[in-house]
Parts: C-alpha cells; sequence; structure tokens
C-alpha cells in the first residue's frame, strides 16, 4: 500500500504545477503584505476565473493533439451577440446568457468541422476563424462597445454566496470538478486522450477520432460561450476587444500546468494552477506597479520556464535522488559500497 | 577477414540506475569481418551499441582504434572514427535527395557556400564502388525501404574503412532484398570494411557472418567462429536455457467455418483473393511485402474499401465499413507495427488494453462511467493469463520489452471477445523467448475456437505455426495447401513476382 502511494506521488504530474504557483505566491507574499488582503484574493479569483474556463476547452484540444487560438475573437464576438440581444432585441438576460453558450458551441462546432472533417491543421483553421469571428464581433454596433446592457448581468459576476465566497469561483470550482471528473471517468474523456496519444492506434480501435475531436472543438466553444458571459458581466457591456489575448492565457495555462502539445497527456487540475500562476505573478506585479510591458515580458519567461522544468523533470527528480542517495549513504557509514 | 585487429572493446562497463545493462564487455573487432551480436531483448546489445556509436559513455572500459585508444564522446566524434550506426528507424531525411543526406552534416564547401556539384559526384562514386544503382538526385521519400537502406549504408560509407553496425536490418525487407543486402555486405567487407551484425533471424544470421557474439544479461556468453555456430546452441547461450522446441504448434482445427473470403478485391492491390478459416484453424498467409497481404487484412478489418468479391463471416454476408464495424462483428487486428498504430505509449497496461471496447467498462444508469477498477481487474487477469510483465499494470507500456508490448495488444482483442485475429507479422522484432510466447498466445486462441489469420515473413514460423497456407501474389492467392505439402523454397517459388 505504502509502495504504490509512493510511485504515484513520484510520478504525479501534479506536483510541478503545484510547487510552481506556491513558489510564486509565496515569494509575492513576502514582498508585499497586500498580497494576503482578502480584497487582493477577491480581486484575483475575479481575474482568474475567465482564463480558466476558457483553459478547460484549450486543454481538452491540447489533449487531442491540437491548439485552439479562437476563443479571445470567439468571446469578442459573444459579448456583442448577447449585448445586442438583450439590450438592442429585448430578449430577457437569461435566454440571451443560454443563447450564448449555444453560440459558442456552434462556433466550436465550425472550427471542428474544419479541424476533424476538412482536415485542416488546427493552428491554421482556428486562426482563420479566429480573425472571421473578429470580423463579425466588429459588424455589430458599427463596431462599437455597447454598455449598461442589464441591471442585473453585473451580479452574475460580482455576486457572491454568503456575502463571502465571489461566484466565479463556484463556477470555476464546480467546472474543474466537473472535467476533471468527466475526464477521468467518461468514455469520451478517455477517447481524447487515445486519439492525442496515438491517432491511428485509436482509429484502429474502432474510436470515431474525427467525431471525438469534434465534440473537443465543441466543448472548447461551450467554455468560450460562458467565459463571454462573463466577460460581458464584468463590466455589464459587450466589446469587439475584449478577450484579446485570452486565447493566449488559456493555451499558456494548459502548458504551465504540463499538458504536452503533442498531444495525450496533461491533466485538467493542473491547468487551473497553471492559470493561477499566471493571474498571481500578474497580480504581485500590479501591487508593486510594475508596468504592463514588463509584465508581457515575464509571462513570456515564466511560460518558457514551465516548459523547461517540464522538460527536464526526469534529468532534476534523478539528480534530486542521487543527492538524496549520497547523504543516505554517508550517514549509514562504509557499509554500503555497490550503487551508482 | 584478416588477422588485424581493428577495434578493440576493453572492460565496457555500463551501468543505469538499477541495472549492469554491460559488465566487462572485452572483444576483438578484426577488419573485414561480418561479427553477429546476438542476445534477447534486455541483454545488452543496443547499449553496447550506443557505447560504440557515441550515444552513452560506458561507465568503466576502453575502446581502442588500430591499437590506439580512443574516447567516444558524441555520435559525431564516433562518426569521424568511421563508426556508423544503421538503426531499425532510419534517419535519412525523407523531403532531401540522396546526395543531400549523405551528405548531411559534413557538407562539402568552397569558399563558404556548398559545392553540391562536387557532393553528387562523391556520392554517386560511393554508391558506385557499393554497385548500388540508385541515382543520388532522387529524393528519399520515393525510393523502396529497402533502397533507403542502401542509402543509409553509403552513408555511412567512409574511404579508409568504416565500422559498419546494422540494428536489425531485414525487419521490413523482402527475401530478395534481405539476399541482396547480404551482397552488399559481403563486399563491403571484402574492401575491407567491418560490419557488427544485429538481427533476431538466427537462421539469417548464422548465413552472412564470419563471427557471432552472444550477450545475455550484459554479459559476453560466447564467442563463436562460423564454423563452429549451431543454431541450439546459441539460444542456449542467449537464454540460458535449452529451447528444443522452436514452434510448440498445438492443433485444435474444428469444423464450422467462421471466416470465408470470396473473390476480394479492393483499389490498394487486392485483386482476387479467396479463402476460409475455420474455428481453431492457423491460415498462414505467404508473400512479399506488397503483394497484397496486408491489403487483404486492411480489407478485411475495414481500413481499405472493398470494391469486389464477398466476406461472410459464420456463413453471413457482412460488409464492413470502418474498424468499429469490424471490431464489434468480432475481428482483431495486430497491426505489423505495434509502435506506430498499436499502442498508446500516455496510457499503462490497463488503458491499452481496454480501448478498443471501453464499453465494456461503462456502469451506471444515467451517467455512464468507466468502471475503472474493473478495468484494473481485467489487466491483472491478462497478466495471469499471458504472463504479461506486471510492472506493465503501473507503468507507461514505453518501458516494456517487444514481446511484453505485443501481449498487451493481444490482451486489447481478447479483451473485445474476437472470434477472427488477424495478426500481421506478430513475431517482428521481438526476441527468442518472446516469439515463445507469442506462439503460445497463437495456441491459447484457437484452443479456446478463435480463428487466426497469421501474415508472416518468416517463412518457417508461417509453416510451423499454421493448419493451411495461402501464397499471395499480386494480390491473388496462387496456392492454398497445408504446410506438410510445402517448403520455404516453394513458398519463394510461388510468391516472386517474374518482372519481364
Amino acid at each position: 500500500m505504502m509502495k504504490k502511494t509512493k510511485v504515484k506521488l513520484s510520478k504525479s504530474s501534479f506536483i510541478g504545477p503545484l510547487i510552481a504557483a506556491l513558489l510564486v505566491a509565496v515569494a509575492i507574499g513576502f514582498t508585499t503584505d497586500r498580497f494576503w488582503d482578502l480584497n487582493n484574493w477577491n480581486n484575483l479569483i475575479l481575474s482568474v476565473s475567465i482564463t480558466a474556463l476558457v483553459a478547460i476547452g484549450s486543454t481538452l484540444v491540447i489533449l487531442i493533439g491540437g491548439i485552439d487560438i479562437s476563443p479571445g475573437s470567439m468571446i469578442a464576438m459573444l459579448t456583442m451577440i448577447l449585448a445586442t440581444m438583450v439590450k438592442f432585441e429585448g430578449i430577457p438576460l437569461w435566454a440571451g446568457v443560454l443563447l450564448v453558450v449555444v453560440f459558442g458551441a456552434v462556433l466550436g462546432a465550425l472550427n471542428g468541422v474544419l479541424t476533424a472533417y476538412l482536415a485542416i491543421p488546427a493552428f491554421i483553421s482556428t486562426l482563420a476563424t479566429s480573425s472571421i469571428y473578429k470580423g463579425i464581433a466588429f459588424l455589430f454596433n458599427n463596431g462599437s462597445p455597447i454598455f449598461s446592457v442589464a441591471d442585473n448581468l453585473e451580479s452574475i459576476f460580482y455576486g457572491k454566496i454568503f456575502d463571502v465566497i465571489p461566484l466565479p469561483l463556484i463556477y470555476v470550482t464546480i467546472l474543474y470538478v466537473a472535467f476533471a471528473f468527466y475526464m477521468k471517468y467518461s468514455k469520451l474523456g478517455r477517447e481524447i486522450y487515445s486519439v492525442g496519444g496515438n491517432e491511428s492506434a485509436a482509429k484502429l480501435s474502432g474510436i470515431n477520432v474525427k467525431r471525438v475531436k469534434f465534440y473537443t472543438f465543441i466543448i472548447a466553444g461551450v467554455m468560450a460561450g460562458l467565459g463571454a458571459v462573463l466577460m460581458a458581466a464584468r463590466l455589464n457591456s459587450g466589446s469587439p476587444n475584449y478577450g484579446d489575448g485570452l486565447e493566449m492565457s488559456a493555451i499558456a495555462a494548459a502548458v504551465i500546468g504540463g499538458a504536452s502539445l503533442s498531444g495525450g497527456v496533461g491533466k485538467i487540475v493542473n491547468t487551473i494552477l497553471g492559470a493561477f500562476t499566471i493571474v498571481i505573478v500578474q497580480n504581485g506585479l500590479n501591487l508593486h506597479a510594475v508596468p504592463t510591458s514588463l509584465q508581457s515580458i515575464t509571462l513570456g519567461v515564466i511560460i518558457i520556464f514551465a516548459v523547461l522544468i517540464d522538460i527536464w523533470k526526469h534529468l532534476i527528480s534523478a539528480a534530486i535522488k542521487k543527492l538524496l542517495a549520497k547523504q543516505a549513504k554517508q550517514v549509514t557509514g562504509t557499509g554500503h559500497t555497490a550503487g551508482w | 577477414m584478416s588477422s588485424e585487429v581493428f577495434w578493440r572493446l576493453e572492460n565496457i562497463t555500463k551501468t543505469f540506475p538499477g541495472v549492469k545493462a554491460l559488465s566487462r564487455i572485452t572483444l576483438n573487432i578484426y577488419k573485414g569481418e561480418i561479427l553477429g551480436l546476438l542476445g534477447e531483448n534486455g541483454s545488452g546489445k543496443s547499449t553496447l551499441i550506443k557505447c560504440l556509436s557515441g550515444v552513452y559513455q560506458p561507465d568503466e572500459g576502453c575502446f581502442y582504434k588500430q591499437g590506439k585508444q580512443v574516447r567516444l564522446t558524441t555520435p559525431q566524434v564516433a562518426q569521424q572514427h568511421g563508426i556508423a550506426t544503421v538503426y531499425q528507424e532510419f534517419s535519412l531525411v525523407p523531403t532531401l535527395s540522396v546526395t543531400e543526406n549523405i551528405f548531411l552534416g559534413k557538407l562539402i564547401k568552397r569558399n563558404g557556400f556548398n559545392d553540391w556539384r562536387r557532393m553528387y559526384e562523391e556520392a554517386r562514386a560511393i554508391l558506385q564502388k557499393l554497385e548500388l544503382n540508385i541515382d543520388p538526385n532522387t529524393v528519399i521519400s520515393d525510393l523502396t525501404v529497402a533502397e533507403q537502406q542502401q542509402v543509409e549504408i553509403a552513408k555511412g560509407y567512409t574511404a579508409n574503412g568504416s565500422l559498419l553496425i546494422l540494428d536489425e536490418p531485414t525487419t521490413a525487407l523482402t527475401i530478395p532484398d534481405i539476399k541482396r543486402l547480404h551482397n552488399l555486405l559481403r563486399r563491403l567487407a571484402e574492401q575491407g570494411h567491418t560490419v557488427i551484425y544485429i538481427s533476431h533471424r538466427l537462421d539469417e544470421v548464422v548465413q552472412i557472418v564470419d563471427r557471432i557474439a552472444v550477450l545475455r544479461n550484459g554479459v559476453l556468453t560466447g564467442l563463436l567462429d562460423k564454423d563452429e555456430v549451431d543454431i541450439n546452441s546459441i539460444i542456449h547461450m542467449m537464454s540460458g536455457k535449452k529451447i528444443t522446441e522452436h514452434y510448440p504448434k498445438e492443433k485444435h482445427v474444428r469444423d464450422e467455418v467462421l471466416l470465408e473470403v470470396r473473390h476480394l478485391r479492393t483499389a490498394t492491390g487486392v485483386n482476387d483473393v479467396s479463402f476460409k478459416i475455420r474455428r481453431g484453424e492457423v491460415f498462414g498467409l505467404a508473400g512479399l511485402l506488397g503483394s497484397g497481404r496486408t491489403e487483404t487484412a486492411n480489407a478485411l478489418f475495414g481500413i481499405d474499401k472493398v470494391t469486389g468479391g464477398e466476406i461472410l463471416l459464420k456463413g453471413q454476408k457482412v460488409r464492413i465499413n470502418n474498424p468499429y464495424d469490424a471490431i464489434s462483428k468480432g475481428i482483431a487486428y495486430l497491426t505489423e507495427n505495434r509502435k506506430t498504430d498499436g499502442l498508446f505509449f500516455n496510457f499503462n497496461g490497463p488503458e491499452n488494453t481496454t480501448s478498443a471496447k471501453l464499453k465494456k467498462l461503462l456502469v451506471g444508469k444515467i451517467f455512464k462511467i468507466l468502471n475503472l477498477k474493473r478495468e484494473d481487474e481485467v489487466f491483472c487477469e491478462y497478466i495471469d493469463s499471458l504472463s504479461i510483465d506486471p510492472l506493465a499494470r503501473y507503468q507507461s507500456v514505453n518501458f516494456l520489452s517487444g514481446g511484453n508490448q505485443q501481449k498487451v495488444v493481444i490482451a486489447r482483442w481478447l479483451f473485445t471477445e474476437a472470434d477472427i485475429f488477424i495478426l500481421d507479422e506478430p513475431t517482428q522484432g521481438i526476441d527468442v523467448g518472446a516469439k515463445l510466447e507469442v506462439y503460445k498466445a497463437i495456441n491459447q486462441l484457437t484452443k479456446a475456437g478463435k480463428s487466426v489469420l497469421l501474415i508472416s515473413s518468416d517463412y518457417t514460423e508461417l509453416l510451423s505455426m499454421s493448419d493451411t497456407v495461402g501464397i499471395i501474389r499480386r494480390g491473388v492467392i496462387v496456392k492454398t495447401a497445408p504446410p506438410e505439402e510445402l517448403n520455404e523454397t516453394a513458398i519463394i517459388e510461388q510468391s516472386i513476382t517474374i518482372i519481364d
């Protein structure tokens, strides 16, 4: 029993991203007291929530060996649609929210058709649709943002349960738990890992590879739809400029969380840690009043380090083991000469 | 072969965490000889080769080239010393030409620019010297596998005598190609080059080499001259035990015909294939690479489209449109290449085993979820029944030996409860002991009343393990007979296409 947990711990991909997030948090916590302020944490959770939701979709797409660079533009387009529907067309807010999520699924399905059935590489197909979605966003309201969409829209984002727990924390928690469970215990979840791990073996196992890819892109679209609702609720508005660069931080969250761009390897739970790492760094830099330019540079450097740690983790763990063995040898004295 | 010691390995030792991969290997390699290197998987063959080609650094021991000590610190250094290694997976760039590949990493320059004219001339000269009929301007992807291998060999050619290491060179070759390769190696040896030849096919090694070195568990257990070589003693040195029965064939043929194929045609090269397989029968399909044997398998599994003829399962005419159809009709397919289209290296043993019938693990009424505990139990049952390495339960299948990997794939198809097993080259690239395990698994299948379609380039294996043999040539089954009425020469004669 003991042995089994040991094997699991040392092989767990969970540790790396967790340590990264904690290290960053401690480093920032030491340099500024305001980091531990409850209000700051509230802010942190609010700013992590949208990236975190979109990152679920990005992780799934990365797991099938693809990449999705359209969610940022998708969100811009969907916030404009939501604002137009609710403010100008008089559609009730709840129906608007529901429709936006459905539209998200449709946009994701379009990505899926292009990538899975028409066999356009995911990078190219989503690059193209990203441009299309962005363009459509500018078609609404002559390309100007729409403000004051609905009175109760903001409460979706700023609402709290028992006056303490921010609602976005609830959404993120529920969705991450649900997806972690889904990826481990559902047929589609397993098939996504299979397709990413070895597409031709998956095909020969009777898995409908195209359909699995198609569904994955739909899920990514739905997550972008949810992200769009939160984005619109944040400033009670829709804008064709919302979501700029969001796809990159979502992909970065997945990659920092250890997802492999070659597919088949990565865990949903680690993605949230990746998202937190990014947001904590950004938050820390904000608290220190570091200019945006430097923040962007820092994010890039973090991504590089996270991936390097992933590539070198076998070497690092081997080095640690060697060190421990050496110490053990010194402790036990001269009795043991064999080994390394 | 001369008596001049070309390379000397002295006390080469290499340890990996937990395993001593090589232990004090001392070996002289003579100029102009072909040395066979044998050993089961995990015996240290690959480690030794990697030390010699500069990929690994030995912990102890030295290499001497013509009496002078050399340190092979990187693959580049080894290459400069004339060591050329041809691995099973070729290292050629498929989109570049033969010349470009031969001079990759050692471009000839003139005034700072690549001197392609001179490189072309030199490539042509090398190919001519090796009596190879390949145009240096051809793009690699337009060459056959055998020709690509010849280019690899040409790439390793250096004028003043090279040490050429061939790792399993014949697994993808047809018999005439193997002959051609052997002739090429002979020519090289006569010109004073030295060859280390690694293969699982003992009979083939015996044909070509001058001496044989046998490794077991990292120790050199035998060094034989050609005239002392005998297969049984080699097997004994390799495995430490006597394998008296290479092919433990059991007969379990029953009357009921499970699969019948009538005048099958596909656009991919199957022109007229007809055969029947009964319950418990092994039908061996013999033919050259590209003769339509793998294409027949692909058609039966719904990968290649059937354009004519019919397939009958238990007397019922069926259409198989895709692998999913094939699986649900009880067909299983172990492909030729378990690495590229068999295994999921991101999964451990259990997930690899259930991938083709995940449905069987689903429980629950509204939310159907995978019963992971059941998955683990299922895999443990296969560990017992197929004697798979128990570590596979917790480890990526990447770390398993070839034989164990093959058994994991067999377990996958047992889990689908298939009746008809198509095995395409099931013993390719695995060692003698593991082959025996695969043969036992075939016996288990037939004993349980399954039908097996066995495709193999190893005709001895095919003749020994089949109940009926069909010979396919240019997409047509030209002869069907029980193995007792056939021999290897007969198969070769029947399967070779005479080109006018």
